[in-house]
């Protein structure tokens, strides 16, 4: 994880462990802190981090640079920070567990994982189908490729939040 | 393998989209459909759309691709046709019916596929004879047909394989992109694809127009999807979305990963079904 600070605020970036991220907003009680939470859901740190400003989700994040940004006040020189930074924030009210691209992209992930699991297609197959059949920009396994791990920690997440089985991973998402 | 004759059964959307590829392929295409208004439609329609092209400067072979293309009556089509691809309606048993027919038709050599969405390849396959069985399969393209790569090159349990990665080459070799899978609930895309659905409808969980425009918002600024999970819906039709869910969620023995939300029921409950409705998840006055 990485940290960038200017002024009063500090943006964390990376996809470390609950604790860890826990970690670092106890050790900045006075910062006004930004953060990348997209395997967490933002509500709970917000309610037990007064110092916690506004959360993003980076994980899928590509050569495209937007990322999703939550922040509890209208924040210009966060926006301004992150453009700097070579990020295009995308603003967002909504503040659900996954944020709402990479909620719903490991949902396709882990659907795509399930279809393997049941030899129904390859990865590459799969991958094809949905890039030409419904124009999705990627395959399924190429955004998560190298991002695994992420995708079954927010998963996990989803599962222990919700209670909902929908969110059980694929034992082929390791 | 040659693909040079092919009879495609059903001159409604799909089965028109289909005709009209395979005769940009140089196959020489027969189209049927029970209605003869319809064929006729299908036909013009076919010849329109290559008319526009030729005066767009796309198409240069027109009067050789008319030429190539006809309606038939199903009692005089070729007999020694390469390839059926049935595009009816979505019955079960009107297809198996009309698979028997095709059977008893057809030359030994012919390939029977099935433009399917929704039914398994194995229970069509049970109204051919035994010797057919391995040149039956499934051939399921995307809307519009001319336009959509992906044909998914669906083997049956008795489904030749050689026959399958064949036309898969074949396929590859023309300008489609092919994807082989097994013969399974919803095949690839309309399984995998129920979820960019199913997870933004919890994310917002209920009516909220405001919620509603900044996911598609974010799916589309930030995932780079075309269009939104809410404005597809609206434009698929939400009781057409409704119904391939709830069909996916059932072949898969009601599993959660694939279950419908509660509001896209209440929608279809209030005829609310989209663009074609002029209500859906926005309003199209």
């Amino acid at each position: 994880m990485t940290n960038v600070s200017f002024d009063n605020f500090l943006i964390n970036f990376g996809f470390g462990s609950k604790a860890e991220k826990q970690e670092i907003l106890k050790a900045n009680p006075e910062k006004h802190v930004i953060m990348d939470l997209t395997c967490y859901d933002p509500q709970e740190f917000y309610d037990e981090y007064p110092q916690l400003k506004g959360t993003f989700a980076a994980l899928f994040c590509d050569e495209n640079k937007k990322i999703e940004l939550h922040c509890l006040k209208h924040e210009p020189e966060v926006i301004a920070k992150f453009k700097e930074l070579g990020y295009s924030p995308i603003e967002t009210t909504i503040v659900s567990c996954g944020f709402v691209f990479p909620r719903t992209i490991v949902q396709i992930i882990n659907e795509a994982h399930f279809a393997l699991e049941d030899d129904v297609a390859s990865k590459e197959d799969i991958n094809r189908a949905m890039k030409f059949g419904v124009n999705y920009p990627k395959g399924p396994f190429e955004w998560s490729e190298g991002k695994e791990l992420y995708v079954k920690t927010l998963l996990n997440e989803l599962l222990q939040k919700t209670g909902d089985k929908r969110y059980v991973p694929s034992k082929l998402i390791k | 393998m040659n693909i040079s004759k092919v009879i495609v059964i059903g001159a409604g959307t799909m089965g028109s989209g289909i005709a009209q590829w395979f005769t940009q392929q140089n196959c020489k295409v027969e189209l049927v459909d029970n209605s003869q208004a319809q064929m006729e439609k299908a036909l013009k329609d076919i010849h329109s759309s290559w008319d526009k092209l030729a005066e767009k400067g796309k198409l240069s072979n027109v009067d050789e691709l008319k030429k190539n293309i006809k309606i038939s009556p199903m009692d005089q089509l070729s007999k020694d046709a390469d390839l059926v691809v049935e595009a009816i309606i979505e019955n079960l048993e009107i297809k198996k019916e009309l698979f028997k027919k095709l059977d008893a038709y057809f030359e030994s050599h012919t390939i029977l596929s099935s433009n399917t969405s929704s039914f398994p390849i194995a229970l069509m396959a049970e109204a051919v004879s035994d010797k057919r069985k391995p040149q039956f399969l499934g051939l399921h393209f995307f809307n519009p047909a001319t336009i959509m790569k992906l044909v998914e090159v669906i083997k049956g349990k008795d489904s030749s394989e050689k026959i399958c990665r064949d036309l898969y080459s074949w396929f590859d070799s023309k300008d489609k992109k092919p994807a082989l899978c097994k013969d399974s609930p919803g095949f690839i895309v309309n399984r995998v694809a129920r979820n960019f659905y199913g997870e933004p409808l919890r994310i917002v969980n209920e009516e909220d127009e405001t919620k509603i425009k900044e996911v598609d918002n974010i799916l589309k600024e930030v995932g780079g999807f075309k269009m939104g999970p809410f404005e597809l819906m609206d434009l698929i039709g939400i009781d057409v979305n409704y119904s391939v869910t709830c069909s996916v969620w059932e072949a898969y023995d009601k599993e959660p990963r694939f279950a419908p939300h509660k509001l896209q029921k209440q929608m279809v409950d209030e005829k609310r079904f989209g663009r074609k409705a002029k209500r859906g998840f926005y309003k199209y006055d």
